[in-house]
This record gives structure tokens, sequence and C-alpha cells, in this order.
């Protein structure tokens, strides 16, 4: 339990589209910022520490906090740089939970972001699989059997969604359902990069079948934009808002690296649809937070999920219901804007992923939602609890976030 | 000798640290560490080299695998030439369904997380692991790939070194110092390195005038006054005060201070640490500093570049600024002197990218518990470490740490 109360007292978005031209990195970066420090009331110098992430390689810039931070207020200041791939904005989230927690630093600015038009992130993701690649030419594994699991992240995606498929019964109609549910919220969301309104699950059917079962309608775009969010003692936090939203936990947890296991890097990880790092990390939060019944507690949830299976599938993971019952809460109409436990409200991964600050809008919707902040996708139900989670690495790093509208008792 | 000045300070950290009074000792200790030897090209994996220094390390704190609470690696996909280098670490650090996470800079920032993972009153014991091998990367591509992407990289003129050869220019013009002072500092750290059983290049009996003979880089640095990129890697065992009751010697973090600097091209000089005197001042403000000098006993520095050596002397406050050159001709910073410098050899003495700083933090509390061996200095019980990283030292972090 932390020292001081932690909580978020300003939220800040970017536009989302698929290639700013119009700005470069930090300017970018800038137009989240600076809407967070309007957003909580303060200036730069109020800042005591800044923390902020991304996923270099789909730039090409090495730490472009470097020569970007100064745009940023962050001038004279403390810039912890907190990276772990698709999980990079929930770690940089977890990251002002602890800096501020601790009790050393009382106004944290957390920062993530992705240009991917500046970059290839295919490219970029394909220097995770070449170590991969390397080691099952020597172990003597068929090229083909290596090159099914390429094409960046689809290649794994199609494998895990028919793990997923298999072991829960859900069917390709469910993901159709589950892009047709985002894409619709999304619409809705003026930060959101893929906005379809009227959207049907029909429609999705229809669309190009990637690679079984995934297809282009499943899949999340490749986009442009920046996260800011400002964490701060509940205390302070009560000054700069009426209602701010508290983290009450942050925990993480990994598995094993997947595909092979390389010397020194332990065993492989079989099934990419396990995810016992997401169930392990979720019921750590959900303890430190005091939550004993996730299912009961929990108001609303913001899965990672690029892809559609895995709103359903870390819908389970988070502990939220039984193994193989997501598929039936989804047709239940549950997961709606005004169901009973609502998921990605913002429109979620699959409908706008600046990769590095993907997970960190997880955290930031729930705590909008909590703020009661959200505009025209405010869910109907009062917000209490929320669940943020953020996934990646090579299929086995997972982050979660406990907020509430109460701070930890 | 140009007049002392003082440094422009545009706004502090407040927070705990800055609030005087309210101090963490006690709070978090050192209680083990292990290191690699520094090799040119290690016959490893960076996988091994982790494993090997997370298994060292446990065994040194008397600890399993299961009883750590959380882990933070320091490494960066451009040296590691993979993104999400962290990843493939989960095993061999020990972190295979525990809590862990990556800092992407020096592992002496990596600790501060760890500190700030501790004191927040989630976690009892946490590890940071530090690595890269410069046997894999362009020497100097990870720096150039921090510039400016729009115009400073497309110049390809600045680079690590020579940002670094601008920034000693202009120091030696500000204040006077000669490039055989700064060659003294690195001979004196590569005389010290050879005492270190773990350091890759050292130089006994060496002086100013062979590091000036060796090899330009880009003037007036000469390879000997940079220094060497190199495999390897080191671990840190951190334990809230429950957990370190229990553990021999354990070494207190006192104070620490961190603060980042403007990119390079917008400094509004070179020839000063800026951020570092901000480090400087939070941490000592922090540990009840109030005279480094005197109350400081051994500061371990990361220095890339000799210079970088003199230019903290004086940003660390062990002399007035701009005497950082007398202050070395005093003798002082010698293995014998009043406030012994890079007893170890430094970074001059093995620069492993992203752990050069955790080594720092790691041979200060060598010399705390008296475990330096043939490079341990007697009755250390206060000691200075400094880790950075960026371009010309752009972001500083400074901990004091004590024994009993």
């Amino acid at each position: 339990m932390a020292k001081n109360e932690v909580a978020v007292a300003g939220v800040g978005l970017s536009k989302h589209v698929s290639k700013r031209r119009d700005v470069n990195i930090a300017e970018l970066v800038w137009e989240a910022v600076n809407a967070c420090y309007e957003d909580a009331g303060i200036k730069p110098k109020d800042v005591d520490a800044f923390a902020t992430g991304n996923m270099p390689a789909f730039e090409g810039v090495n730490m472009p906090e470097e020569w970007g931070a100064g745009h940023w207020g962050a001038y004279n200041k403390p810039v912890l740089r907190i990276t772990t791939g698709g999980t990079t904005g929930g770690s940089v989230a977890h990251g002002g939970y602890y800096l501020v927690g601790s009790g050393l630093y009382d106004m944290v600015m957390c920062i993530a972001f992705e240009k991917q038009s500046d970059g290839n992130s295919t490219m970029g993701l394909n220097t995770v699989a070449l170590a991969d690649a390397a080691a099952q030419l020597q172990l003597g594994v068929d090229p083909s059997f290596i090159a099914a699991f390429g094409g960046g992240a689809v290649g794994v995606a199609v494998y895990q969604a028919s793990s997923y498929m298999k072991s829960s019964g859900c069917t390709t109609n469910h993901l159709d359902k589950v892009a047709a549910l985002c894409r619709n919220n999304a619409a809705l969301n003026p930060y959101s990069h893929l906005k379809q309104p009227g959207l049907t699950p029909e429609e999705v059917a229809k669309t190009t079948l990637l690679q079984y079962p995934i297809r282009f309608g499943h899949v999340c775009p490749a986009t442009d934009g920046a996260c800011a969010m400002l964490f701060t003692t509940g205390e302070k936090a009560r000054k700069l808002t009426d209602k701010p939203a508290y983290v009450l936990s942050c925990a993480s947890a990994s598995d094993e690296a997947a595909l092979v296991g390389i010397a020194g890097s332990g065993t492989t990880n079989v099934d990419p649809c396990e995810q016992e790092s997401c169930k392990i990390a979720a019921a750590r939060a959900y303890e430190i937070a005091g939550i004993k019944d996730p299912r009961k507690e929990i108001d609303l949830a913001e899965p990672y999920a690029p892809f559609a299976h895995q709103l359903l599938m870390f819908y389970e993971r988070l502990l939220l219901c039984n193994e193989g019952e997501a598929p039936s809460i989804l047709d239940s109409g549950s997961m709606n804007l005004e169901g009973e436990l609502p998921v990605c409200p913002s429109g979620g991964v699959i409908s706008t992923n600046a990769i590095g600050a993907s997970a960190m809008e997880r955290v930031a919707e729930c705590a909008l939602q909590i703020m009661g902040k959200c505009g025209e996708r405010q869910v109907k139900k009062e917000v209490h609890k929320a669940v943020a989670h953020g996934w990646g690495g090579a299929v086995n790093l997972n982050v979660v976030a406990v907020l509430s509208d109460e701070p930890r008792r | 000798m140009p007049a002392p000045r003082t440094y422009w300070i545009s706004s502090r950290p407040t927070g705990r640290w800055d609030k005087g009074g309210d101090n963490v000792d006690k709070e978090v200790a050192i209680i083990a560490y292990a290191q690699t030897k520094y090799e040119a090209d290690a016959n490893a994996s960076r996988e091994l080299q982790v494993l090997e220094v997370t298994v060292a390390a446990l065994k040194a704190a008397g600890l399993k695998r299961e009883d750590l609470d959380t882990i933070i690696t320091a490494n960066n996909d451009y040296l590691d030439g993979r993104t999400i280098s962290n990843m493939r670490l989960v095993e061999p650090s020990g972190a295979w369904r525990k809590n862990e996470s990556k800092v992407e800079m020096d592992g002496a920032f990596a600790m501060l997380y760890a500190v700030t993972r501790i004191l927040s009153g989630d976690h009892d014991i946490a590890l940071v692991v530090a690595e890269s091998q410069a046997s894999v990367y362009g020497t100097y591509l990870p720096g150039i790939m921090m510039l400016d992407p729009t115009f400073d990289r497309q110049r390809w003129l600045l680079n690590e070194v020579s940002a670094a050869a601008l920034q000693a220019s202009s120091y030696m013009d500000a204040a006077g110092v000669s490039v055989e002072q700064i060659a003294g500092v690195a001979a004196k750290n590569l005389e010290n390195a050879a005492l270190n059983p773990v350091a890759l290049r050292s130089l006994k009996g060496a002086d100013a005038k062979k590091v000036l003979a060796s090899r330009p880089l880009c003037s007036p640095i000469t390879e000997l006054m940079a220094s060497p990129l190199c495999d390897g890697a080191c671990a840190l065992v951190l334990a809230s005060a429950k957990a370190a009751a229990k553990a021999e010697k354990p070494v207190w973090v006192k104070g620490v201070g961190f603060s980042h600097d403007s990119y390079l091209t917008e400094r509004g000089s070179l020839d000063n640490m800026g951020s570092l005197k901000l480090a400087a001042e939070a941490c000592y403000k922090q540990a009840g500093i109030d005279d480094p000098a005197s109350q400081i006993e051994l500061a371990e520095l990361h220095e890339c570049f000799a210079h970088e050596e003199l230019m903290a002397y004086e940003a660390l406050g062990f002399c007035d600024p701009m005497q950082g050159g007398a202050f070395f001709d005093s003798g002082a910073t010698k293995k014998g002197g009043e406030l012994p410098v890079n007893t170890s050899g430094g970074a001059l003495g093995a620069n492993v990218a992203c752990a050069a700083g955790l080594t720092r933090v790691i041979e200060a509390a060598m010399q705390i518990r008296g475990d330096a061996g043939k490079h341990q200095v007697k009755g250390v019980k206060t000691a200075l470490a400094h880790g950075q990283t960026g371009l010309c030292a752009q972001e500083n972090i400074v901990y004091v740490l004590g024994g009993e």
C-alpha cells in the first residue's frame, strides 16, 4: 500500500490519426502535454518529475525525450524513461503511481506517445522476431514454420486467436461483434482514430481475411498520437479538481518470452492465449486495491485489445468472469456503453493504436470515466472502480491498474 | 583565471526530497551486488551475462528468486538491436511471473525507480539489473540516433565523441583548464583501474604524457581520455528497512537527486554541468550534507570522458566553479587523497552503456562495506555515486550512500 494516496488530476490527449505530417514528435507530444496542463490547471513549474516512454525503434529516434522533453516543460526536472514494448504506456503510468506513492515527488507528469508515420513499425517489430528466427534455424526448425509467425504482430495474433476460440467457444461472429462494438464507441470519442458509426458485425465479416481467423476489420490501425496524465497526491488532486480518479494499485507480471527458449532465457511459452501473467497481475492488483470480488466490484474495464479476440480473452484473464464465458457476456449486451460492465468505452486499441501510448490511454479512459469527463461516450452507470490493462512484449508482458472514485481505505 | 560564477537555476524539484527534514535515511538499503568482468567481446550472450549477475547477487544476499518482489532492468533497444530489449531478460533476471519493468537509461536511474517502488510500500525486495554489449552495436550509432532527427542527425557531424570534444574545448576555455590536466585525470583513473579485477582497461604507471600520446579521436580528446565501451552486466539488490534487518552490512541510501538538462544544442553553454549541480543539491539536502568536500569521503563518478570528472568536481561542490583543474592538481582526488574519486578506475576503466552508472553505485557500496579488495580505501562511511545518460551528460543522478 503506497504511503501517499495517488490520484490522477488531469488527462490530455492529442489528435489521433494515421499520419501527422503537420507536426514532429516533440510537437505532437506537446499537444497532449499542454492539454493535460490545462485540464489540471497547472503550469510546467508545478511539476516535480516526468515519466515518459514510447517504442523508440518505431520512429527511429533513440531516447526522443533527450531533444523533446525541453519542449514539454521538463527543463531541469527529473525525466525517467520507462519503456516495455506494448505495455510502455501502462508502465509509464505505473511509474507515476510509484514516484508519487513513494513520497519523493508530489506532481508527476506521465507522457506516452508514438508517431508511427515517422518510421516503420513492422520493421521495428521484426527485430523482436529476428533473434527467435536465428535460434529456430539453428535448431533445425522448418523455415516455412518460422515464416508462419512472420508479418509482425498479426502472425502471432492469429495463433493466439485460434487457440482462444478453441478453448472458449468464441466464434468468428463474436470477433465481428467486438469490432463493431469498439468502432461504434470510437465514433463517440473525439480522440479516437478509426470512427465507424453504425458499423455492423455483418459489415466487419465482409472485410478481407488476413489470416484465419483475423479479418482486416478485426485489426487495430497504426496511429500517431500522444497521451499525458498528471499523477499527484490525493491531497493535491482534491485541490486541483472536484472529482479526481484515485489509483488504488498497479501490478505487472511477465510470462516466459514466447515461441522458443533461447540460451539463458529459459523455456517456451507454448500457448499465447493462456496469459497466466495477466491473471497474476490482476489478482495482485485487486488484492492491493482491497477488491475481493472483481466481478461485482469492477464497474468498467479497458483491456488492451489491438485484435478483436483479445477483448474477450483479456476480459476473462482480468478475472471478470470464468474462462470461456466472455463470448456469451458479449452476446448479453453487458459490455455496451449502457451495459452492466462496459468494456472499452473509448473504442479500445482496436480503434486507436499509437503503440507506446495505447496502454496509458487505457488508464486515461478509466480516469476520465470516473471523473465523468467522457461526454458522449460516458457510460450510463456510475463508475466507482475501473480496471485498465496493457499487454505486449513477446505476448508475455501484462500490466494492470485499478482506479477508483474514492481513495484506498 | 576567470572569476567564479554562479549557475542559473530555473526551478527545483519539490516533493519529499526537497523538504529537508523529511529524510529517508534507513528506509532503503543496498544489501548485495554483483558484476561480470567487463570485456571487449564477451564469450556469452546478454542473457547469460544477466543470469550470471542475477544468480551471484541473489546468492550474496542469501535470497532465493521467490523472495524478489520486483525486478527493474536497465537496457536500451538501440544498444540491444532489438525492440523491447527487456523482454528476453524476463527469465535470466528472475522476473518470470513477477512484477517487472524496464528503465531505458543507465542502471543508476533504474535504481531510483526501484527505490520508489520500495518507498511506496508495495514492495520490499528489488533487483536492479543493467547490461549491454558494445560488441554488438555500432560504437557511436546509438548516440547519433539520440540527436534531433530533422536537423542535427542529418548533418552527420555530432556524435558522442565530437559533442564531448566541443564540451571539453568549451570547458577548457572557460575554466582555464589545460589538456594536460584532463589527461592527468585519465592517467589517475587508468592507474586505479589496474587494481580493479573487473576493469577492462588499465595502465600501470600512466601519466598525462602517455594519455596524450594515445590515438587522437577528436581534438582535444584522445583514446585514453574516452571511456572504452564494452560488454558486461551488473546487478544490485535493494531492500526495505524491514527486509534489510537481517542483512549483513547494509548500505543505506541517504539521498538521491536527479535532473535532466536541455538538449545538446539548446543549452546556454556546455562549459558546466547544470543538471548535475541541481541533482547534487537535491541529494545533499536530503542527506543533510552542507559541505560535500569534507563530509563525503569517497566518490565514484560516471565520467564517459576525462574532462567530465573535472566538471563534476565543480557541479558536486567539491570545489568552487571553474576550479576543477586546481582541485585535481591538489591531489585530493587521488587514491590516498582527502576525497578519492574513482578508485575503481571509473568509466575510463570500463564503460558498459546502461550499466556504468550502476557500477559506480556498486563500487561506492563496496567501499563502504570494505569489500573493495585491492582498491579498498580505509574507513569510508559516506560515499557518493553518480550516473549519467545522454550526450554531454544531459541527465544526471547522484546518490549519497552511508554505512551503519
